[in-house]
């Protein structure tokens, strides 16, 4: 496989990265979508992700990569084997490109072929989404997928479950990914319902500060130059980096989030009129794996008002023609409501 | 380089000849060429040059399959051997050489997402899972597109290094070409490029051009940093020098530019930029861009010693474009931030696709069914056991097992807006048709279909909006366009026809509503004059009519009009007359016209 580019060496960005990282701590706060103009280091930051989570345990050989130590969410295949103890072995967090023209066989799985021709035997050969299975599904220039595969998606990225009635085959697997996708907002719209799925959202510029962009030049030929050293070059700073993460990830359980910030953010969705309750809920989740980052016990307001525009921005219910940019109005809400 | 005098070479085919050096020395290494050039004997030459570099390359059709493409089954040799045979694919087996892309401006967003993704890692996933092999490529996109179409895709675009435009080479200056590398100099310039080191003015001054001339992507810049080191090391330097980053910004900023620099007299081409640059011809060089009235750059920084490699590079960078490219530019600074530079693709490649696919179905290939051959082996799959006992050891197939290919047609739609928005349409008018138009906005984007906006004023029609699905850039242009002037009303005709054209050849299916009062009184030819403004008005919606493209005709006259209704007429267009623009009623009209269009 080839080497991908050191997550921190990405150079600015800070929205997207606190994204990507509130997203390593808690998987629960849903995917990562990331908008912007071409060049900016949307899917260099994406394929970095893998970079700061540690690998995790799987069943040995289960194709779709089942957690050894919680039984009811095991594929068939684990659920058939027994109930002693699975072998076990472990494997880095799976992070799967799902292509623009990826045809729906390739995405939900569909017959073997090679086991039905040579020994004629009916069995399923696991897709994409099995593959992506307890990991991060990556789609670029996902406002341009194909409507079909986007109903797909929206339907087992909402249940976690791939459900496979086709060719006389009848699978039922577990499929819980989080959804990372990136797109250009000029190259046309997102479906609303996709767009739902998706935890956080961040918009990225192309840096016009001077300084900034020559650094991010020098950094990415000196990565083309020689990735190797290059990667161990800032594997020190990696390391930092998916030590907080791991340490983040055990803190939030015991961090508190006390009434008066619930209230608050309530109030704020209730402000900004989003729908339904998934906006307060990631909401919450995102400013408890925010100050777990900071290693703090307690979610503040400083917490809230940090996350607020990534989870909000994309669930405003809008005019599609009112340009005046969302993460603004989420910014005058947040204002207004943590001020009043 | 030790070619022809160069003083007789259009210094874009110089341009263009560096980039064969380019590919021979590190085909992967700036992703590729981007090559706009019909085809023709110039195209061919350089081709052949390619050819002649001694680089691996593997040329790819734009209907290529993905299992031949990323590798996966072989479907003939698995019948006929009746166990699975599979193939490596043309990406993995590209591995170091160049992939020559035909008819790039008709690809499939499907092919450009592999090509990138798979350039992006480096490495082709096979289809049906398997070991991910490595592959590093250069990407020679060949694009035979017009000046009015959108061409290559913008993210494959984005990627490539090289941008070239050879259409306005004449063929004898294409008969000019440098000498390559022997294989003996390549490796004495490969050792030179490992070695190159650039200094930070370099990084700097490249950067710094990128930001003046509005290139926002920072894979330009890795480019250009790429490519300058690259042009040191062919010719036998060690350092990086002016020279070298000039060719960069050439090849890299200069087509990509989407404005020109804000102080003028950086622009001049200054004596030591020219020597910086390609030597001039007089006939070929393009002329410097004359300044644009409201910058009279008296206080411009030209004798800065700071700015001094900037300048030159965009001297360099200024003098590779095209003058109707300048130009373009000029009328860019003044109207609306997005040049035209990078069209959007994503649209009018689903236009392409036959239809959502269904699941197969049994039945006989013929009149007009394929054959579903996957689908058809997995039918014949399970019985294979039971079917040896009177077969050989081959893969027994039945026709009971034959299954069709089938799609659910769905033809997306586009919405063409023709706006009159000359004097006559007065101010009230506009207001009133762009709220109506905002509405149909909202209700196509619900629909997911796409919109294109023409405004039509003073001497002639414009497009101000390619077809797009992105609401945000649709009102964004609706709310800048100003009203008055004359109504060129043939060449708003013109401009819709030409788009619906472009449209149903993607596969989109066009449908026009034009406001207007229908009182044209300029000609094609941009002068005034009713009665030839009316000619050729009419010339225009026969053409129209003669294509059976849809139309509704909405009158915005206060007093409805016979020449409107005749012309409406004429256009085979739904005429409603509309004194005052109602927002409500005009959706319901273009709505049942959908209908019709639907149900026809």
């Amino acid at each position: 496989m080839a080497l991908s580019f050191p997550f921190s060496a990405i150079v600015g960005q800070q929205e997207m990265m606190l994204a990507i990282q509130i997203v390593a701590v808690d998987f629960s706060v849903g995917g990562v979508l990331v908008l912007g103009d071409r060049g900016t280091g949307k899917s260099t930051a994406v394929r970095a992700l893998a970079d700061l989570l540690p690998p995790i345990k799987v069943v040995k050989d289960c194709p779709y990569g089942c957690d050894p130590s919680r039984a009811g969410s095991q594929c068939p295949q684990c659920l058939t084997t027994g109930t002693g103890k699975l072998a076990t072995s472990t494997r880095p967090v799976p992070m799967v490109d799902l292509p623009l023209g990826a045809t729906e066989d390739r995405v939900v799985g569909a017959l073997d072929l090679e086991k039905a021709l040579s020994q004629g035997i009916k069995e399923f050969a696991p897709g994409l989404l099995a593959q992506a299975n307890r990991g991060f599904l990556y789609i670029d220039e996902v406002n341009l997928l194909d409507d079909h595969i986007v109903d797909l998606l929206i339907d087992v990225a909402a249940s976690g479950e791939n459900l496979v009635e086709r060719e006389g085959l009848s699978i039922r697997h577990p499929a819980r990914f989080v959804l990372v996708g990136s797109g250009n907002p000029e190259e046309g719209e997102l479906r609303p319902q996709l767009l739902d799925r998706f935890g956080l959202s961040v918009e990225v510029k192309t840096p016009q500060d001077l300084a900034q962009r020559v650094q991010v030049v020098r950094r990415r030929d000196a990565f083309e130059r020689n990735p190797q050293a290059f990667r161990d070059e800032w594997e020190p700073a990696n390391h930092k980096l998916r030590q907080r993460i791991v340490k983040a990830r055990k803190l939030i359980a015991n961090i508190e989030v006390c009434d008066d910030v619930m209230m608050l953010i309530a109030r704020l969705c209730q402000q900004l009129g989003t729908d339904g309750l998934r906006a307060e809920l990631t909401l919450i989740r995102a400013a408890r794996a925010y100050a777990a980052l900071q290693a703090e016990v307690q979610v503040d307001v400083s917490h809230v008002r940090m996350v607020a525009p990534l989870a909000l921005r994309h669930r405003l219910r809008r005019n599609p023609l009112d340009d005046t940019g969302s993460g603004a109005r989420v910014q005058r809400a947040v204002e207004e409501v943590l001020t009043a | 380089m030790n070619g022809a005098e160069p003083s007789d070479l259009d210094p874009r085919w110089l341009d263009a000849q560096f980039a064969l050096i380019a590919l021979q020395m590190d085909p992967a290494g700036f992703c590729g060429v981007w090559m706009r050039a019909g085809h023709g004997p110039v195209r061919d030459a350089w081709l052949e040059q390619l050819h002649a570099t001694g680089c691996r390359v593997c040329k790819i059709p734009a209907q290529v399959d993905d299992d031949r493409l990323l590798g996966g089954i072989d479907l003939a040799r698995t019948l006929r051997t009746g166990s699975v045979v599979y193939q490596a694919g043309l990406l993995s087996s590209a591995d170091g050489g160049v992939i020559l892309l035909s008819m790039a401006e008709r690809l499939t967003a499907q092919l450009a997402s592999h090509l990138y993704q798979t350039q992006d890692q480096g490495v082709v996933l096979p289809r049906h899972g398997g070991e991910p092999a490595a592959s590093r490529y250069g990407l020679v996109a060949l694009d035979e597109s017009d000046e009015d179409e959108p061409g290559l895709c913008a993210a494959l675009a984005d990627r490539l290094g090289i941008w070239l435009d050879l259409r306005d080479i004449t063929l004898a200056q294409s008969a000019q070409r440098v000498a390559l590398l022997q294989p003996q100099e390549m490796a004495e310039a490969k050792l030179r490029l490992q070695a190159m080191s650039h200094e930070p003015q370099h990084l700097q001054a490249l950067c710094e051009v990128s930001l003046v001339l509005g290139v926002d992507s920072l894979r330009a810049c890795s480019a250009a940093l790429r490519l300058a080191c690259l042009h040191a090391a062919v010719h036998g330097r060690d350092a990086l020098e002016d020279e070298d980053l000039a060719a960069a910004v050439r090849l890299v900023f200069g087509p990509r530019a989407t404005r020109l620099p804000q102080q003028e007299s950086p622009v001049e081409p200054s004596p030591e930029a020219k020597s910086a640059s390609e030597p001039d011809d007089e006939s070929a060089f393009p002329p410097p861009p004359q300044p644009p009235e409201e910058t009279d750059g008296s206080d411009a920084f030209a004798g800065d010693a700071e700015q001094a490699p900037k300048d030159v590079l965009l001297a360099a960078a200024l003098a590779s474009l095209p003058q109707k490219l300048l130009d373009s530019l000029l009328v860019g600074q003044t109207g609306s931030p997005q040049a035209k530079v990078s069209g959007s693709k994503g649209q009018t490649m689903r236009g392409l696709q036959r239809g959502r696919p269904l699941a197969p179905r049994p039945g006989r290939p013929g009149a007009g069914s394929r054959l579903h051959l996957l689908a058809t082996l997995r039918a014949a799959a399970p019985k294979q056991r039971l079917r040896k006992r009177w077969g050989s050891g081959r893969i027994a197939i039945r026709a009971e097992d034959f299954q069709l290919h089938r799609f659910e047609q769905h033809r997306p739609s586009c919405l063409i807006f023709a706006l009159d928005a000359s004097g006559s349409a007065a101010q009230q008018r506009l207001a009133e048709a762009k709220g109506a138009v905002e509405l149909l906005l909202e209700q196509s984007y619900s629909r997911r279909d796409s919109v294109c906006v023409i405004a039509f004023r003073g001497t002639q029609a414009q497009l101000l909006l390619p077809p797009t699905r992105s609401l945000v850039r649709a009102k964004r242009e609706l709310a800048g366009l100003p009203g008055g002037g004359g109504t060129p009303l043939a060449s708003g005709i013109q401009t819709a026809f030409r788009q619906a054209e472009m449209l149903h050849r993607n596969g989109s299916t066009p449908m026009l509503v034009l406001l207007s009062d229908g009182r044209a009184n300029v000609a094609l030819s941009g002068v005034g004059g009713r009665a030839q403004a009316q000619a050729d008005a009419q010339v225009w919606a026969q053409r129209w009519c003669s294509k059976r493209f849809a139309s509704l005709w909405i009158d915005t006259s206060k007093q409805p009009d016979p020449r409107a209704k005749e012309l409406a007429a004429r256009m085979g267009a739904l005429y409603v007359p509309m004194p005052y623009v109602d927002a409500r009623r005009m959706a319901s009209v273009v709505e049942s016209l959908r209908h019709q269009q639907s149900s026809a």
